[in-house]
């Protein structure tokens, strides 16, 4: 998945498990950029009394930077908090939820949205560790409902309602939701991790099976995201609105995380935990798939720990030499010759994953943050939103700059786009000798979203499935 | 969760405590006038809503970590350090 328990520590920990990342600039407010992040994955609609929610002892942190130098320059920080309204109960909910203020929903969440600028700032070892630096961000937003989660006909009839009624203005120019939503993220996980038998292609595997569409688990599962949307000319560097693509202005670096205090005590009467000590990082999210398939798995919990910045070195000869490479070509023998025989480092892999592709190599684009190797999800806010009739899921590989890897829409189909990258279809853009295997702008796994998935207007991300009707008989 | 908000409780709580006292003061934790040091007892309170914890990081160096509020720190104290070993070791009777 493209982070949803990708390393073992996080994945004893869904709360704070950040399992996805998107940034784009608005479809329908071209103005803005859109971020999302979402934890808690892989939820059944129909998990309840106690249905899925944020984690009151979590620091969610968004981070951009606008400089290049892999440092956030804007961070934003969700705290959340639940509250009972009624302890007499067993129930979420004692009746019809008709509003975010309804007596009937029991068990609610509120949150806090504090945002710290910090431009040119550095401690002296080149670090800014913000998800250390709680209590000194500007609050900008405070006591915010979250909506309940999508439970039924009968207890969340109107969801949608109740969902819009969660979108908040923030005096300050933002705009934030935080809630369940539909999980918009597509793959076949099962065909995946056994070995990687893509579904479509898997007569073609090292342990043939007959080819066979494509199956997507996550279609019936929600999670819980984490959206802002801001003005451009809050996100760039010098304050503008930038037109030209090829201006390093016009460039943002994105990337989320979420931390725990550094000790937790657990009460023995059964009062919960209480936290001591400063915000440590358990989880992070630049590029969808980064740390799930390129960091190996002695080093997945670490990665999770340190930031972008750190980066570099070990984890930057990950991406140089990516085991998936080297697998395929013995998973599906005969398919991929080239691949096999291309043994350099993947200098294209380290420019769409760590540096940003720099200007020259696909004609009037560019997201080049520099040199310094950092994963980070990144923008180019100067290329305005393909309208959704000519938008290509396989974004910048299928000539749609709006799409990944220039930052990550909903709907880009981000395991076909990597699977073609990393067996060697992004290769020639760095190394002209170099001729793709046939079978590499063919990879896929067969999923497609679906209908419901996604919706037009923010959080983009589709109404979530409601437990009495999913899974369906 | 709790009805109360968070933080007039942290508010509460930290005055009640005086939770934040112990990272301002000495790293040593004095015992009170007349009161002997180190006796077992079982704990008369829950888990104060911001508890102050200190660890011992490193035996050998005599280093004590004491996390508070957001804040961390670590102190050279070989005499804590002993003390806190001798604690480990000892039971409530």
């Amino acid at each position: 998945m493209s982070s949803h328990r990708e390393a073992p520590g996080i994945s004893q920990d869904p709360v704070a498990d950040n399992a996805d990342v998107y940034a784009f600039v608005s479809p329908d407010d071209p103005t803005t950029v859109t971020i999302l992040s979402n934890f808690v994955p892989l939820q059944g609609p129909a998990g309840g009394p106690n249905f899925f929610e944020f984690g009151d002892d979590v620091l969610y942190s968004i981070f951009i930077d606008n400089d290049g130098d892999a440092l956030p320059d804007i961070t934003y920080q969700f705290q959340f908090r639940t509250t009972l309204q009624n302890e007499e109960t067993f129930l979420y909910n004692t009746g019809p939820i008709t509003s975010l203020t309804d007596p009937n929903w029991n068990k609610r969440q509120l949150y806090d949205v504090s945002v710290i600028y910090e431009k040119g700032r550095g401690n002296g070892n080149g670090k800014k560790q913000h998800h250390e630096q709680d209590g000194t961000g500007k609050v900008i937003g405070s006591d915010l409902a979250c909506p309940p989660c999508n439970i039924g006909p009968r207890s969340t009839p109107n969801y949608d309602l109740l969902a819009n009624a969660a979108v908040h203005q923030l005096p300050s120019g933002e705009t934030v939701f935080a809630g369940q939503r539909n999980d918009g993220f597509f793959v076949d996980l099962g065909s995946v991790f056994d070995l990687a038998a893509l579904r479509p292609f898997q007569n073609l595997h090292l342990l043939p099976m007959a080819a066979a569409p494509g199956v997507d688990p996550l279609k019936d599962l929600n999670i819980h995201t984490i959206a802002i949307k801001v003005p451009i000319s809050m996100l760039t560097r010098d304050g503008s609105v930038p037109s030209d693509p090829l201006s390093a202005v016009s460039v943002i670096g994105v990337w989320s995380a979420a931390s725990r205090r550094k000790v937790q005590v657990r009460d023995e009467n059964g009062n919960g935990s209480k936290g001591s000590g400063p915000w440590v990082q358990v989880s992070r999210l630049g590029n969808p798939l980064f740390n799930e398939v390129i960091v190996h798995i002695g080093d997945k919990d670490r990665w999770n720990a340190v930031d972008p910045i750190d980066d570099a070195g070990e984890f930057e000869s990950y991406v140089n030499q990516p085991e998936l490479a080297r697998l395929l070509p013995v998973l599906y023998p005969g398919v991929f010759p080239h691949l096999a025989g291309y043994t350099k480092d993947r200098a294209d892999l380290h420019a769409i994953l760590l540096t940003g592709i720099p200007a020259g190599i696909v004609p009037g684009f560019q997201n080049f943050t520099g040199s310094r190797p950092a994963d980070m999800l990144r923008l180019n806010v100067a290329i305005p939103p393909t309208p959704a009739g000519s938008a290509n899921s396989i974004g910048l590989l299928a000539g749609d700059a709006a799409g990944f890897p220039n930052g990550r829409r909903v709907f880009d189909n981000i395991v076909a786009i990597e699977l073609r990258a990393v067996a060697g279809l992004t290769i020639p853009l760095v190394d002209p000798s170099y001729t793709p295997d046939a079978a590499a702008s063919l990879l896929e796994d067969g999923t497609a979203p679906g209908a419901g998935r996604y919706q037009s207007t923010f959080p983009y991300l589709g109404t979530p499935h409601d437990g009495y009707h999913t899974p369906s008989s | 969760m709790e009805r109360l908000s968070r933080r007039s409780f942290v508010k509460i709580a930290g005055a009640a405590t005086g939770a934040a006292a112990l990272a301002a003061a000495p790293p040593i934790a004095r015992a009170a006038v007349g009161e002997e040091e180190g006796q077992p007892t079982n704990a008369t309170t829950g888990v104060p809503e911001e508890p102050v914890v200190a660890y011992v990081r490193s035996v050998e160096r005599g280093e004590v970590t004491v996390t508070s509020g957001t804040a961390e720190h670590t102190y050279r104290d070989r005499a804590l350090v002993r003390r806190l070993m001798r604690a480990a070791r000892r039971e409530v009777r």
